[in-house]
């Protein structure tokens, strides 16, 4: 009998409920699309940040340089400063995931052509990815194993008139390297004063065998995936000194906070606003039902019972329009995902039943006014007052 | 007869007008504040990335290789060229001088810090917030404190030109008994031992980069240390920027007088080094790509993201006002009918609707614009930490919106009362 009378209703003003139905539709379709936006921006948004470069830095307890940083002194295997390759690169396997990016380094000033220049030994196709902001001149290094090719910052280039193509002689200590200029690197900081290598390379022409000065890691997923794999590189190799570059990920994490709350307000009004569109139609149908009341009233139906018919009648009415507006919101998450990351965002499921939930929940926040329809009494609305 | 009409309608029924009203302020409310929130963003979140620091490094073109490591140059004092401190107020000057945050002047001296065993240690001179005089007679304050706001400093940071300093935290930690916050050390110059000074520690500092493991000091006591009164080695520039986009990355030299123009108008990058490089003559001027690449990118994402949430917080007000006009058209069938019956044509009819209608989109509109600046106030305060401002121009668009909206909201309905028929609404069917 409820059932039957339920569909009875919803059938009988069909074209009222449209307009409640669209606007929770297209309610619907915007939260979804907008919810399944802002559990994306995390990750989506950590990927443009690794071209802020390295946000873990593993050194030791002392920086290196005291020892190297006259061309004329030779570092011994062990210094401090200096450490121990092996020991480092296990326990980076240990924490090593997809999110991570990191690369050694091992800095020594050499000579070429009498120049002091910054010697960079590192794993160059790590390097590479650990700054994507780079732009290369020539070629890129795609193998940390090649022996014969170098990168060359752009001031050094300039300094020493080199191309993509020609040739480097550095020299350290009466040991010299002679190496092919693969590409010119532009990096607009401190970078473009450096001759990069592989670490090997390094390792060879100072006589430094497996010693690095430096470990830079890119971590990427959020401030908390930061902070966890710094703590748990820390803990692995507590004689050396992990810590974080703060200031990427507190913008990382400033920004990111920024965003999703301005996304939330902005769901949290369009809420507001479907659950009006519903109290206007609502606020419509109870006038023109008076007399469907009455007349239920009259045959002996509870005030409890007819509004709650009412009200079950609202309630699928959101359930279904927040249903449809889930399979409306697919396209649209897909359209804002190539608009704002050019990259496609997944549809989450979670989301459906929770749009479906907060659409019933807006939908019986806008049939208020159908409590007006418990006043109405029978014998006035047969009368046509 | 037809103002008469209008206006009785509104003061004999007013509770009839209070749904789309209301439906018109507070769609209005969410639109001026959506649009505000929208229109001061970008220039915020510009500002949230500047905590990154600096995104321009100017140095000297004639200067030779810096050889430096972690940050730390380790070239001989003498070597290379410098630029003049008194040349740094003409960056206040330029076209887009108002874009220019902040900069901070760097000279690192080798140092030698006075203990047993004496410790290497590198002097950064610097400002934190100095006064810098501007050739236009004003004065611009600017320093650390500016570019580098992530750097995390305990006890407080040395006063600008005082014998003072602040030590790294590595360094600090190598020596807990000798660095303390309030006692003094004696540096030396690691070149000429005979040069020695000694520093009230005010602060240990920690940033995570060189400067943990190094001394941080006034500039002007890095110059006399080393010998070289009113120079520099490097200067970070903090610049809020556009984002790069296919004009920008152009060669200046290949645009067209127009192009030209706009270029050197807009606040690239591009356009502003190419300006500081103008304004200081021999400078070498360039964008840091890390910072600068991430801050273009990510922000011409986040103002795509946030006009399509503006977009679609502006549709779901039009949508909620035009559903509440469509019902109030619906709920007077029995008026249309009488003045039907009275002999009214459909035009006058829906004229008199849509009078309504806008009298009420003028009101409504006003209304939801004044609590929409309340609203953007505590949207800007809550998601930017600063109130948006309210902006005038929103007033006729949110006025006009709405009209549009109330209009539109109501046509469809209107359409429909011309194929009522009097007789059968009058019998009240």
């Amino acid at each position: 009998m409820f059932g039957r009378l339920l569909l009875q209703l919803l059938r009988g003003s069909r074209g009222r409920l449209a307009v409640a139905l669209i606007a929770i539709v297209s309610g619907a379709a915007v939260i979804s699309a907008l919810l399944n936006l802002d559990l994306d921006v995390g990750s989506k948004l950590t990927q443009e940040f690794r071209t802020l470069g390295a946000n873990v830095v593993i050194a030791p307890r002392q920086p290196q340089g005291s020892a190297q940083r006259k061309t004329d002194v030779a570092a011994a295997p062990g210094a401090p400063g200096l450490m121990d390759e092996n020991a480092v690169v296990e326990q980076l396997k240990t924490v090593k995931t997809a999110q991570i990016v990191a690369s050694p380094y091992l800095y020594v000033i050499a000579r070429a052509e009498k120049t002091p220049v910054v010697l960079a030994g590192t794993w160059l196709d790590e390097a590479q990815r650990l700054s994507p902001a780079w732009k290369i001149e020539g070629n890129r290094i795609d193998s940390r194993d090649d022996p014969g090719h170098a990168l060359v910052g752009r001031d050094v280039a300039r300094e020493l008139h080199l191309k993509p193509g020609g040739g480097i002689a550095l020299d350290y200590m009466g040991r010299t390297a002679k190496l092919a200029v693969a590409g010119i690197v532009d990096s607009g900081d401190a970078e473009d004063n450096q001759v990069f290598v592989n670490l090997r390379v390094a390792q060879k022409l100072s006589n430094l065998n497996r010693q690095i000065g430096l470990v830079q890691l890119n971590v990427g997923g959020g401030s908390k995936n930061v902070a966890d794999a710094a703590a748990k590189l820390a803990a692995a190799l507590p004689e050396y000194d992990v810590h974080l570059i703060r200031q990427v990920t507190a913008t990382e994490g400033a920004l990111l906070g920024r965003l999703q709350l301005m996304i939330f307000s902005m769901v949290a009004l369009i809420l507001v606003l479907s659950s009006l569109c519903v109290l206007a139609t609502m606020a419509a149908l109870a006038i023109e039902r008076r007399e469907d009341v009455g007349l239920m009233k009259a045959l002996g139906g509870s005030i409890s019972r007819v509004v709650g018919l009412f009200l079950a009648e609202v309630g699928v009415l959101g359930a279904v329009g927040g249903a449809i507006g889930c399979i409306a919101g697919m396209p649209l998450t897909r359209w804002m995902g190539h608009r704002v990351f050019e990259a496609t965002i997944s549809m989450r499921w979670e989301i459906i039943p929770l749009t479906i939930a907060l659409m019933v929940a807006v939908a019986l926040a806008g049939a208020s006014p159908l409590r007006m329809l418990g006043k109405v009494k029978p014998a006035a609305i047969f009368r046509g007052e | 007869m037809f103002a008469r009409l209008v206006g009785e309608s509104f003061i004999r029924n007013p509770r009839r007008k209070i749904l789309t009203a209301a439906a018109l302020i507070v769609g209005m409310a969410v639109a001026t504040a959506t649009l505000t929130v929208a229109l001061d963003a970008g220039d915020r979140l510009a500002r949230e990335f500047r905590s990154l620091g600096a995104n321009l490094l100017v140095r000297l073109q004639s200067d030779t290789l810096p050889v430096e490591i972690g940050g730390v140059d380790y070239r001989p004092v003498d070597e290379g060229a410098y630029l003049q401190e008194a040349d740094l107020g003409k960056l206040k000057m330029i076209f887009w001088r108002h874009n220019i945050l902040g900069f901070t002047p760097f000279l690192d001296v080798p140092a030698v810090l006075d203990s047993t065993p004496s410790i290497e240690t590198t002097l950064i001179g610097t400002w934190y917030e100095h006064d810098v005089p501007v050739p236009d007679g004003t004065q611009f304050r600017t320093g650390l404190k500016a570019t580098h706001p992530s750097w995390k400093i305990t006890g407080k940071w040395f006063a600008d030109g005082a014998k003072e300093c602040v030590v790294g935290a590595d360094l600090a930690a190598q020596r807990p008994e000798l660095i303390q916050i309030g006692k003094t050390i004696e540096i030396g110059s690691s070149t000429n031992s005979q040069v020695k000074t000694s520093l009230l520690v005010t602060g240990i500092v920690s940033t995570g980069g060189a400067e943990d493991h190094s001394v941080v000091v006034p500039l002007s006591v890095a110059q006399n240390l080393s010998n070289h009164p009113g120079r520099l080695r490097q200067l970070f520039v903090s610049a809020l920027t556009k984002p790069a986009d296919a004009l920008s990355i152009r060669d200046p030299e290949s645009l067209t007088p127009t192009e030209y123009d706009r270029w050197f108008c807009s606040p690239y990058i591009s356009s502003i080094s190419y300006q500081i490089s103008q304004a200081i003559p021999g400078v070498d001027v360039r964008a840091i790509r890390r910072v600068a690449d991430t801050e273009g990118r990510i922000l011409s994402r986040i103002s795509t993201l946030l006009w399509i949430v503006t977009l679609a917080a502006l549709g779901a007000a039009a949508l909620a006002v035009a559903a509440t006009s469509a019902t109030t058209v619906l709920e007077r069938r029995a008026e249309v009918g009488v003045m039907k019956a009275l002999g009214a044509r459909n035009a006058i009819v829906s004229g008199i609707f849509l009078a309504e209608q806008l009298m009420l989109a003028v009101a409504g509109g006003a209304v939801g614009y004044v609590l929409g600046i309340a609203l953007a106030r505590a949207l800007g305060k809550s998601v930017f930490g600063i109130p948006g401002s309210p902006r005038m121009i929103l007033f006729p668009v949110v006025l006009g919106l709405a009209a549009l909206v109330a209009i539109l909201g109501s046509l469809f309905p209107l359409r429909r009362t011309a194929h009522f028929d009097p007789a059968a609404i009058l019998r009240g069917e």
